[in-house]
This record gives structure tokens, C-alpha cells and sequence, in this order.
């Protein structure tokens, strides 16, 4: 409904006097004034009352929940006791390595590759339509869709897997995948990495054509190479889209469920792929214990909100 | 986008949007009103459109219940192909949208109360509403009752066996009739079964989503043991017994490589290997044989069941659980009594409803399998069901005839068995998947995991 | 095409154009449109070719490049058992809505925060923006039992399409890019709107969302990638299997069904999203690129 216009009031540029503009309406009486923050906070109305139901009611309840328990229909407040039992769940530590090595391992190869893409594919003056449609296709992908392609027939173990008889018939060593711990995490980043970073490209790529190229050609007549050039000019042109995406990628991977979910049935082979999140999930709806899941959720938060400060410490004195 | 396209789009999706939301709204279901004198009940674990024939059954028995009974409305609600899947079941717990009467485990008893959603039915529960209910297994009945309190009705009983595959035994030279009866013999079959080559597993295990350590505990009894000490306060699987179970595994899998290279299996995925005649044995209880048939495109005649083995000698136990129906808070005395006159009906009356064996003859499910074991022996039900069973079996009885001779005293779950097997999972996982595993220390470490567990629980 | 010739990127037009260069380039566009193709095609190849071939066909060393024995049926059973028809539906559904609800209340929260700037407007702009550090799965459970239980009135909210809509609604990005962008129509243009006498309404109707048409594709183009892609929520709040979305619904049934059909499914399921990006690509590809994140 808000999409349509009404007819021939597309742009109306014209003969406009631009005095009277604000300074009118501030000099407007009392009434008006009652009346305008009025139709302000209609407009804002259904907007606020979401964020306050689904976002800033949650977070108090989040937390009060996570000192209550509720057992046999009755809540009582039992102090930290969640907290200690959520720390003492044998998972707990195993949970957060995974996942900052999820992180980590996202942040190398989900982040570093789709820039180098972009890269590649902004300088490239043919089939530009066509590699970017590929490179998006999997992102239109369910996700579970995406994940059992790989489950199924990239990771399979055995010499019948997809990628096993790539190796194969390359004369390399064959992996067993999700059913070795090593393997787990690297397999998990590729498939992620894969089905995701179609949109990250296509934000680089957008970025990339906004530098304007005078730049490149000082810096070649300068004597700088192709990785200088890349350096000197490319990333601190793009510097904001490559911090914002960093922060996004690293909240999104924190976050890391239905890949563990399905790829590695849950929590892998020895626990290589429980993630926090999926922690979460096993204590609020396997184990009956929604209050030590979100005591589980206010860690994270916490955790979180520490790297979040350092990360805007880190960017504000980069500006 | 152009102008006029942008506009057709929105005002096609405007359209659309209001149609469906108006439609959405009409779809929600009343409340379960007493107008007109009728009782209404509401009951879950309707099958799924994709079950075409039980979801027929079930239809026509509620037709034919609700003629019999004319003041009694029962409306189904399919809650999936598996009636209790933990996180949707504990969602709907916590959010109180469970049906009047709902299906839940044995081992559900504990989350059901502490959710605050059942009630007591003992008072209820007797032969006026449900005519059998003497005949029932009292030891079933205590599965379900807390405090002195009745919660659920019990709809089906098993207990865990030796699977396997007749096809493949025949193909290894081995005696179809005569299924190992130690695990030192399952060993040994499986090596000859797996020498098939074409991708066979001789023996197939979980590892992952909880089932491993589900099978864990069932292949512990075997050998005399148990997960928790017995008063639940400490693991008791790090012992002799403990490392027999995943020594056996080792050696399958890598000593003999008679296991198959694909492992991290939860339920699905074995059974799906099964129906693909890739598994030679594998633990489990007899209707695993109707869900590798009905859901994984295997055949009856291929598949045969013995007790579940012991280290040197029969089984010193094996894993049982079950099914029931428990009441939610709130009903009234009518609809309570309207529920039991349901489940009566159909779970609990011989030649009707499940136990309505000429009606499942000729269906592709099957009729002669030893379960669902709800009645006492000797009682006169269990006779009764017995014979009718015997008279329309449509599987060869004589496949489940070495399990049913031989029966293992059965052990229940244990508490907390979710968390436990999640822990246990991980000693599964990492001997079925890791050549060098150490066995001792998975099981510590899985030791030191449940106590911690327990500990935090008390 | 023609603009691009004029601008200068990382490396140098004539460079490419002079002998060696031109090699080069020649092998590494020809590298890179058979990698990607291998890489981003190859999969779904494999997938739809997969799907047809059999249980012991999937299982054979080394797999086959295409299925001998072609299963079709593996597709029939996967449409029928899995009720795909109506868990497409269903998320096209809370695709749509969600767009409409996006559009409506973040356009107008956005509007009131960029031009009416009501008091305490600042205030509700940082507390909607401080959610944006607040990732999903820290709020899943308390925001799960919320809509149980909807605080006040009382209402559940499972398996309401209101469960999957209005939490969407409370996105903090959306209102930050129509914000900025709002911010960047010049006052004087509402100024004589206001001075013709035109309401609220009626400036931003007829001069603001005209004007907005990319941001608000943009912020359309979220919604539905948002829906499509989003899993635990879907799972948790819509339990029953008649309101599943096809990713939930495809991994309830994976339990339960074969991996062929399984996969088949999956093919099937992405059909109507790829058929549709396929058609509006270069609007949904020109959306993200201008009109999303610009410097």
C-alpha cells in the first residue's frame, strides 16, 4: 500500500519559495505544536509498540527470567542458581570455543573471501551479469535446502561423497568431513560461507564503484603494484562497509545454529559442533529449562556487548 | 521497476494480503464449548496426510466412536509424523496449546508436571471408562503415576532387540533363523555381512541427536549395567561394563570395519540405510521394522528380530519405554471421561482401533509384530489380543518368534535422559568416528559431564 | 557496459588491452566463469540430478555423473508427503505480510523520526537503534515466551502469522535506512507541501515515497530474504505442521523420509525463489547494490 504514488506526484521541484519553511512552524502557537508531536507519535506508534513488545520487553524479561525458575507452574526467584548450572553444563566451555573458532575461521575465509570476489569481479568487463547472478543464487536457497546438499552429498564420508571424489580423482588425501573433529568446523564455515556470501559481494561490489579512480591511477603512476594498489587504495576506501560487515559477519556467526543443527546432527562427533546457540536451544526446548537457556542468553549478551564496546572503541579511533 | 509495475505489484500483494489474513482468521479453531449438551474433546498425534492409510483409520475410527458415543465431539490435531518431537513438544508445553489429550512419552512424565499442564486422572480411570483397564500392566500404569497420582493412560510398550536383516544373512552364508546371541557373535556376523562389500554395514549405531546415547543405555543393560547409581545421584558407566559397550564398537568399526564409513547417524538415517539394504543388524524395538516399511521404502519379509544380545550369554536387560496419553488441566469431569472413552476405544479394546488387526491386514502395516505389550500377561485382554493377533498376522510371526521366546527383563530410562544422552553421544561419537579413541577417557570424561549435570539439577 | 569502460578500476583499461595484458585477462575471465559456474551451478546440478537417482545409486564409489536409472518418483513422493504446495504457500504467506507490516510502520516510525521530530523522538531512535547490537538468539527464549503469552492482553501468538510479522516490525536497520534516507530529502520540498496545506499523510505519500521507491524495494528485498532465511523462529513459534515454512517443514520430514526424497524437496523448494530472482534480478541486484549500503 505504501508502494503506490498517486498519479503525477512524482517530483515537485518547481517554483518553490524556500523561506517559510521550519521557522513558520516553530512560531506556530502552543496548539499546533500539541498537535504535531501528536501526529509525530501516531505515526510512530505501531513501530514503537513492536520494539516494545518484541525487543525491549523481551530483554527486561530475559534477564528477570534468568533469576526465576519455574517449576510445576510456579515461579520462584532462585538468585544465580541458573547461572552456576548453565557454567557447570559440561558443554558450556566447549560451546564457546566452537564457537569463536566458528568466528574466526568466518572471519577468514566468509569475509576475506567475498572482497577478493568482489574485487575480481569489478575488474572484469564480461559475464559481469552472469557471475553475479551465480554468486547470489545460493543465498536464494532455502537454508535447510542448502545444508542437506552439503550433509548429504559434499560430506558424505565415504568415497561416494561429492567432494571426497573431487579429491579422489585430484590424487589427494580424502577427508571424513563432519565426522572428523578437525574437519568439523572448517566444513561447517565452507557450506556457510557458500550459501551466504552472495549478499556480501554484492555490498562490496557497490562499494568498489564508488572509489573514484584518479585514485588508482596516482597511486600507479606512484610505482604501486597490484597488491599495493589493493591495499592503499581499495581497503582504506572501503574501509566503512569492511568494518560494518565485519561487525554484522561476527554477530550473524555468534550465532551459529542450523548449520550444527543439520550438518552435524546437533552437536557433531565429541561435541566438535554444539554451538552457543544451539546450547540455547538444547536447555530452553530438549531439556525443560527455559530459564537456564536464558541465563545462557544473557551471557551471550554480555559477551557481546564487551565486543561491540571494543569494537566501537577501535573504529572510533580509526576515524 | 517502472511505475505501473511497482503498483500492480503492491496492489496484487494488498490484495492478497487482506484475502489471506481474513482467511487465516477463519481457519482458527474454536474453543471446545458444551453447546447442545455434546462434549468436545480435542486429541493429538493424528497421523499425517503422508501415512495415508493409519490417517484413514484413525478418521473412521473417530466416526464410528462418535456414533457410538453421540454426545461426544473428539477433533484431531496432527502435531507430525513424530507425535512427541522434544523442542515442538516442550513448545507447546510452555505454551499451553497441547490438546485436551496429548501424547507424550514415559520419559515425558517429569517436563509434563513440571510444566503444570496435566492433571490427575486417577479417580477417572477405571473400568466404567475404560472396560479393559484391569487387564492393563500395572507395571504401566506406575511408569505414569507420581505421588499416588495417575497422569497418563498408557497406549504402547517395548522393549529393545536384536534387528536384522534376513536377506543379507542369507547372502553371508549365515542361519536366518538362528540370530547371534552374544555381542562376540554379532561381531562376527557383522564381519561376514560387511565382506559383502557394495557399502553393506554389518552393524549399524547411532552417534548423534541424542540417540546414541539412547542406544548407549540400551546396549549397558545388555550387559548388566546402568547409567545412574541408584539413587540417581552419580553416573554409574564408567566401569568394566561401560568400556565393554564401546570396546565392542571399536572393534567393529575399526578392527573389523564391519560398521560402514558413514557414522554421526540419528534415527532417520539409519533406518534409511536399513531400507536401502545396508545394514545387516542393528538394535531396536519391533515397529523400527514398520517405519523402515512404511517410511523408508524397505520389505517386511527382509527384516526379522532376536533379544537383544549379551556379552556371554542371553541379555542381563534391555531398554523398555512407551507411550501414553496424559490430560491436560482444566477439563471438565465430562471431557475427562469423554477421553478415556477415547482411548478405550481406540488403544485399549482388542480387535478394535490399533489392536483392530483385520482392518491392518491387508494395509501395509504390519500385524504380528510382539508389541505394544500394554496388557498383563495372562489377563484376559492380552488372550484375547493374542489370538486375534496370531489369526490376521500379515508379517511372518515366525521372524519375531526368537524374540518373544527369549524375553530380557526390561529396564527403563533414566532420569534427566535427554541431558545424559546428549553427553553420551559424545563417548559414542568419538569411538565410532576417531581410530585412535580412548575409551577410557571418553568415559570419564562423559562421567565427569553427567555429574556435573546432576549436580546442577538437585 | 558503456560507463563502466569510462571508469578507472584496480587495473588499467589500456593495460588490459595491450598484448600480454590482454591474454591474461582472456585466462582469468575464462578461469573465473568456469570456476564459478563449477562452483556455484555445479552443487545445484548435482542436487537435481541426485534427487533422481536411487537410494544404492547415491551410495556407489565413484558417484555417477548422471543417474542411470532416473527416479522421478522421487520428486511425486517428496511433493505429495511433504505437503510442499502448502508449506510454499505458507511462507510466501509471511513473505508478503511481512513486507506490507515492514513497509507501513517502519515508513511512517522512520517518517515521524526524519520530519515530524516529535518530542522524546531522539530518545525512541537510540533505544531502537541500541537493538541492533542485540543479536536474535540472545532474545529467543524470553521473546519465545512473550508471544505465548502476550504481555497485558493475554494473547498466544503460535502459529499466528502475527508471531513471524510483527516481530519483525522491531528491525532497527530498516528504520535506520529509511531514516537516512528520509533525512536526505531536502526540507524544502516538504515545506511546500505544507505550505499547499498538504497533511502529514498526504507529503509523505505524495512527495516522500515517491522519492523513496529504492529504499523502499531495498528494505522490501530484506523482508523476504529475512523470512526465507530465518529457521528457529519459524520453528519454534509455528509448531504445527500446517504452518511450517518450507525450510522448517523440509527439515521436520528429513527425520523421517529418505535422503533422496529429502533432497528432492529441497529441489523443489528453491525452484519458485530462484524462478523469481531469476526474473527480477537486476532490480533485486541494482536495489542492493545503490540503494542499500552507500559509503
Amino acid at each position: 500500500m505504501a508502494l503506490t504514488t498517486a498519479p503525477g506526484a512524482t517530483r515537485r521541484t518547481g517554483p518553490v519559495a524556500p523561506t517559510p519553511s521550519r521557522t513558520a512552524g516553530r512560531r506556530a502557537g502552543l496548539g499546533r505544536k500539541v498537535r504535531d508531536n501528536l501526529t509525530g507519535h501516531t505515526f510512530l506508534i505501531g513501530a514503537v509498540a513492536c520494539f516494545a513488545v518484541f525487543s525491549w520487553y523481551p530483554m527486561v524479561r530475559g534477564v528477570v527470567m534468568s533469576f526465576q525458575r519455574t517449576r510445576r507452574g510456579e515461579t520462584t526467584w532462585v538468585g544465580w542458581d541458573n547461572y552456576s548450572r548453565i557454567i557447570a553444563d559440561p558443554s558450556f566451555w566447549t560451546a564457546w570455543k566452537n564457537t569463536f573458532v566458528f568466528t574466526g575461521l568466518a572471519l577468514v575465509l566468509g569475509y576475506l573471501v567475498p572482497f577478493f570476489v568482489a574485487i575480481l569481479l569489478n575488474e572484469l568487463r564480461h559475464a559481469k551479469g552472469y557471475l553475479r547472478v551465480l554468486v547470489y543464487l545460493p543465498v536464494m536457497l532455502p537454508p535447510a535446502s542448502a545444508l542437506f546438499l552439503f550433509k548429504f552429498y559434499a560430506y558424505d564420508p565415504s568415497e561416494a561423497g561429492l567432494f571426497n571424489a573431487i579429491l579422489t580423482a585430484l590424487g589427494l588425501p580424502t577427508s571424513e568431513w563432519m565426522q572428523s573433529p578437525t574437519m568439523t568446523m572448517p566444513a561447517m564455515v565452507i557450506a556457510s560461507t557458500w550459501m551466504n556470501m552472495g549478499g556480501a559481494v554484492l555490498i562490496y561490489l557497490a562499494a568498489l564503484q564508488n572509489i573514484p579512480g584518479e585514485l588508482y591511477e596516482a597511486a600507479e603512476i606512484d610505482g604501486a603494484g597490484l597488491w599495493r594498489r589493493i591495499l592503499h587504495v581499495t581497503v582504506p576506501q572501503t574501509r566503512l562497509i569492511l568494518a560494518l560487515l565485519a561487525m554484522l559477519q561476527i554477530v550473524a556467526t555468534m550465532q551459529l545454529f542450523i548449520e550444527p543443527l543439520i550438518l552435524a546432527n546437533g552437536a557433531g562427533t565429541q561435541d566438535s559442533a554444539t554451538s552457543v546457540a544451539y546450547l540455547i536451544y538444547q536447555h530452553g526446548f530438549f531439556q525443560n529449562d527455559l530459564n537456564g537457556a536464558a541465563a545462557l542468553g544473557v551471557i551471550m549478551l554480555v559477551v557481546l556487548a564487551g565486543f561491540s564496546a571494543v569494537y566501537l572503541r577501535l573504529t572510533a579511533r580509526q576515524d | 521497476m517502472s511505475v505501473p509495475q511497482y503498483r500492480k505489484v503492491a496492489a496484487l500483494a494488498l490484495a492478497a494480503g487482506l484475502g489471506l489474513s481474513l482467511a487465516a482468521c477463519s481457519t482458527k479453531s474454536d474453543d471446545s464449548s458444551d453447546a447442545g449438551g455434546k462434549v468436545t474433546i480435542t486429541v493429538d498425534c493424528q497421523p499425517v496426510g503422508a501415512q495415508k492409510e493409519l490417517l484413514k483409520n484413525w478418521n473412521d475410527d473417530v466416526a464410528e466412536f462418535q456414533r457410538q458415543n453421540p454426545d461426544i465431539v473428539v477433533k484431531s490435531v496432527s502435531v507430525g509424523e513424530q507425535c512427541n518431537n522434544p523442542p515442538d513438544f516442550t513448545a507447546r508445553l510452555a505454551g499451553g496449546t497441547v490438546t485436551d489429550v496429548f501424547y507424550g512419552y514415559m520419559t515425558d512424565l517429569q517436563q509434563v508436571l513440571d510444566s503444570g499442564q496435566a492433571m490427575d486422572i486417577g479417580q477417572y480411570a477405571t473400568k466404567d471408562t475404560i472396560p479393559t483397564w484391569d487387564s492393563v500392566d500395572p507395571a504401566l500404569k506406575d511408569v505414569f503415576t507420581d505421588g499416588g497420582k495417575l497422569y497418563a493412560v498408557p497406549v504402547k510398550n517395548y522393549s529393545m532387540g536384536l534387528i536384522y536383516n534376513k536377506a543379507l544373512f542369507q547372502r553371508a552364508g549365515l542361519d536366518v533363523n538362528n540370530p547371534p546371541k552374544t555381542w562376540p557373535e554379532v561381531r562376527a556376523a557383522a564381519k561376514k555381512i560387511s565382506a559383502l562389500g557394495d557399502g553393506i554395514a554389518g552393524y549399524a549405531e547411532y552417534s548423534a541427536g541424542n540417540t546414541g546415547g539412547w542406544h548407549f543405555t540400551s546396549l549397558l543393560y545388555s550387559q548388566g549395567g546402568q547409567v545412574l547409581s541408584a539413587d540417581g545421584k552419580k553416573a554409574d558407566f564408567n566401569n568394566a561394563m561401560g568400556k565393554q559397550v564401546l570396546q565392542n564398537l571399536k572393534d567393529m568399526r575399526y578392527g573389523d570395519n564391519s560398521m560402514g564409513s558413514r557414522q554421526l547417524l540419528q534415527w532417520g538415517d539409519l533406518l534409511t540405510n536399513a531400507g536401502a539394504g545396508k545394514v545387516g543388524m542393528f538394535i531396536g524395538a519391533p515397529d523400527a521394522t514398520q517405519a523402515i516399511v512404511s517410511q523408508f521404502q524397505g520389505k517386511y519379509q527382509d527384516w526379522a528380530m532376536g533379544p537383544l544380545p549379551g556379552q556371554d550369554g542371553p541379555a542381563k536387560a534391555t531398554l523398555g519405554g512407551g507411550e501414553g496419553y496424559f490430560f491436560k488441566k482444566g477439563l471438565s469431569p465430562e471431557q475427562v471421561k469423554a477421553g478415556l472413552k477415547w482411548l478405550a476405544y481406540q488403544k485399549l479394546t482388542p480387535g478394535k482401533g490399533q489392536f483392530d488387526y483385520v482392518r491392518a491386514k491387508p494395509q501395509n502395516y504390519p500385524v504380528g509384530l510382539p508389541q505394544p505389550l500394554l496388557f498383563a500377561n495372562g489377563s484376559d485382554a492380552q488372550k484375547q489380543e493374542l489370538e486375534l493377533r496370531k489369526a490376521n498376522a500379515n508379517v511372518d510371526t515366525t521372524n519375531f518368534a526368537v524374540f518373544e521366546a527369549n524375553p530380557v527383563p526390561i529396564k527403563g530410562e533414566p532420569r534427566n535422559a535427554q541431558a545424559i544422552y546428549a553427553v553420551l553421544d559424545a563417548a559414542m561419537s568419538g569411538v565410532l568416528t576417531n581410530p585412535n579413541a580412548n575409551i577410557d577417557a571418553l568415559l570419564k570424561t562423559a562421567e565427569d559431564k553427567v555429574n556435573q549435570l546432576l549436580a546442577a539439577q538437585s | 557496459m558503456a560507463a563502466d569502460l569510462t571508469t578507472r578500476t584496480l587495473v588499467s583499461h589500456a593495460q588490459l588491452r595491450r598484448g600480454r595484458g590482454r591474454v591474461l585477462y582472456w585466462i582469468v575471465l575464462s578461469v573465473v566463469v568456469a570456476g564459478f559456474t563449477l562452483v556455484f551451478l555445479g552443487p545445484l546440478y548435482w542436487m537435481v540430478t541426485g534427487a533422481l537417482k536411487s537410494g544404492q545409486e547415491i551410495a556407489q564409489t565413484p558417484p555417477t555423473l548422471f543417474p542411470r536409472d532416473p527416479q522421478p518418483g522421487n520428486y511425486v513422493d517428496a511433493w505429495t508427503n511433504l505437503d510442499l504446495a502448502k508449506l510454499l504457500f505458507n511462507t510466501f504467506y509471511y513473505a508478503t505480510g511481512a513486507v506490507l507490516f515492514q513497509l507501513v510502520l517502519d515508513t511512517a516510525a522512520a517518517y515521524a523520526l526524519s520530519k515530524l521530530r516529535p518530542v522524546l523522538g531522539k530518545l525512541i531512535l537510540g533505544m531502537m537503534l541500541a537493538t541492533l547490537m542485540i543479536p536474535a538468539m540472545v532474545l529467543i527464549v524470553p521473546q519465545y515466551v512473550t508471544v505465548i503469552d502476550l504481555p497485558i492482553v493475554h494473547v498466544n501468538l503460535l502459529d499466528s502469522p502475527f508471531a513471524i510479522w510483527l516481530p519483525l516490525v522491531a528491525n532497527a536497520f530498516n528504520i535506520f535506512l529509511l531514516k537516512r534516507f528520509f533525512d536526505s530529502i531536502p526540507e524544502d520540498l516538504m515545506a511546500a507541501a505544507v505550505m499547499d496545506g498538504a497533511s502529514p499523510l498526504r507529503t509523505l505519500w505524495s512527495i516522500v515515497l515517491p522519492m523513496s521507491r529504492p529504499i523502499l524495494g531495498v528494505v522490501a528485498i530484506f523482508a523476504v530474504t529475512a523470512v526465507w532465511k530465518d529457521f528457529l523462529w519459524p520453528k519454534l513459534v509455528m509448531p504445527s505442521p500446517e504452518t511450517r515454512t518450507v525450510s522448517v517443514g523440509i527439515y521436520a520430514f528429513a527425520g523421517g523420509t529418505p535422503m533422496n526424497v529429502v533432497i528432492a524437496a529441497s529441489v523443489i523448494a528453491a525452484i519458485p525463489t530462484v524462478v523469481l530472482f531469476l526474473i527480477f534480478q537486476r532490480n533485486i541486484m541494482s536495489g542492493l547494490t545503490t540503494g542499500g549500503l552507500k559509503g
